[in-house]
């Protein structure tokens, strides 16, 4: 069973992801959903795709990943990226644009996964906390915003959009900050 | 350590530089966010070809329109802005700014180098008649303002591509779509476009270009 188990439980994410494509025109037929929930999506599956490949994946990128800075800062650079809204216009129009921001999503969700452990709690908060600035800003500039962004998306999409990455930002902070309470809990101090 | 530090630094450097590409890419130099504004800003770094269509106008009249036919050389400037005469909310900005402008046309009497031409996107509905009728409603001058749609509906799409318009269901049983107001030049070819509620720039532009 557990041989099995450890068969099949690494294709997981490959098979979600097939599966998302699927659905893609579900997920891209508002703005809301496409940015609330396919981008987030597709860097939960790089996430998850890096814990199945666990020490393998970080062995490889570690000459080039030390203390995991080049893979965050990739991670936050392609999330900042697609949450302009002519990136995000651009992938709903254009396939290139569209499969750039599939692989550039994963990638991202992969490269944060693998390059955790190696930042150690400071550059790990650095980035939490800069992502999370950063999603809750522009959350609010979507939701503040008086011209149509996208030409795929009409105005009013872009409040629900807003609030979508409003909720993500707060989500992401609170699982952080969960965390870190429940480290400190077990060890007063935990070394780097 | 040393090495690996040295490595890390360059992918560093490599990670900063694509991302600054991209973004620099994107945002058309840091100058905008939206679809809109990079349409702007590419059009006015290089005009645009527009394809060769066949126009039919609020006089049952067929224009050729766009395509190496449109290339007349001095041929009049035109303002062209996009609407389908059943809706309610943006074309009637579009409209009301081409109606500005016309007054603004006669007043400098420029109604020989410049016209305005309203395109209907709803060329089933939108036929002869219907636009003789609308163009009634905004007391258009048909010498200087022709209202039209494609004379083939199967082209609609090609058109709309070529002025990156984008129509869709707004679920209320009419469409909503991204509105502009663009300026074809004397060659045929899309050379601007400017948010629709501010003809001025575009009447300023065209009298530039006329000085």
């Amino acid at each position: 069973m557990k041989a099995l188990a450890r068969g099949w439980l690494p294709c997981l994410p490959g098979v979600l992801l097939a599966l998302a494509a699927l659905f893609r025109p579900w997920l891209e037929v508002t703005m809301a959903r496409h940015m609330g929930l396919e981008l987030p999506l597709l860097a939960l599956l790089g996430w998850w795709a890096a814990r199945c490949a666990g020490r393998r994946l970080t062995d490889w990128l570690a000459p080039w990943n030390a203390a995991g800075l080049p893979g965050l800062l990739a991670a936050w650079c392609i999330a900042s990226y697609w949450m302009l809204p002519v990136a995000l216009d651009e992938a709903t129009l254009a396939a290139p644009a569209g499969m750039a921001k599939v692989a550039g999503m994963v990638l991202a969700g992969l490269l944060a996964r693998a390059s955790w452990q190696a930042a150690g709690p400071v550059l790990q908060g650095f980035f939490v906390i800069n992502g999370v600035w950063m999603m809750l800003t522009a959350g609010l500039l979507y939701q503040e915003a008086d011209a149509q962004l996208c030409s795929t998306y009409l105005i009013d999409e872009q409040l629900v959009a807003g609030r979508a990455l409003v909720l993500w930002a707060l989500a992401l902070l609170a699982v952080w900050l969960f965390a870190i309470a429940s480290r400190l809990a077990v060890d007063p101090e935990p070394a780097a | 350590m040393t090495r690996a530090w040295g490595k890390t630094l360059l992918m560093v450097a490599l990670v900063l530089a694509a991302a600054g590409a991209a973004v620099f890419a994107t945002t058309r130099g840091l100058r905008t966010v939206s679809a809109d504004g990079a349409r702007r800003l590419d059009l006015a770094r290089a005009p645009r070809e527009l394809p060769a269509l066949v126009l039919l106008d609020q006089a049952g009249a067929r224009h050729a329109f766009g395509g190496a036919a449109a290339d007349k050389g001095g041929a009049p400037l035109t303002l062209v802005t996009f609407v389908y005469t059943q809706c309610t909310a943006v074309c009637r900005t579009s409209a009301s700014g081409q109606a500005w402008l016309q007054q603004q046309l006669r007043e400098r009497r420029l109604q020989d180098s410049v016209r305005l031409l309203t395109l209907s996107f709803d060329p089933v509905h939108d036929q002869p008649a219907v636009l003789r009728a609308y163009a009634r409603t905004l007391r258009a001058d048909p010498a200087l303002w022709t209202f039209a749609t494609v004379a083939d509906p199967a082209r609609l799409r090609s058109l709309l591509d070529a002025f990156g318009i984008v129509v869709l269901p707004d679920g209320l049983g009419g469409y909503s779509h991204n509105a502009a107001l663009f300026l074809v030049d004397g060659h045929g070819r899309l050379a601007a476009a400017y948010d629709v509620e501010r003809p001025d720039l575009a009447l300023a532009d065209v009298l530039r270009s006329r000085l």
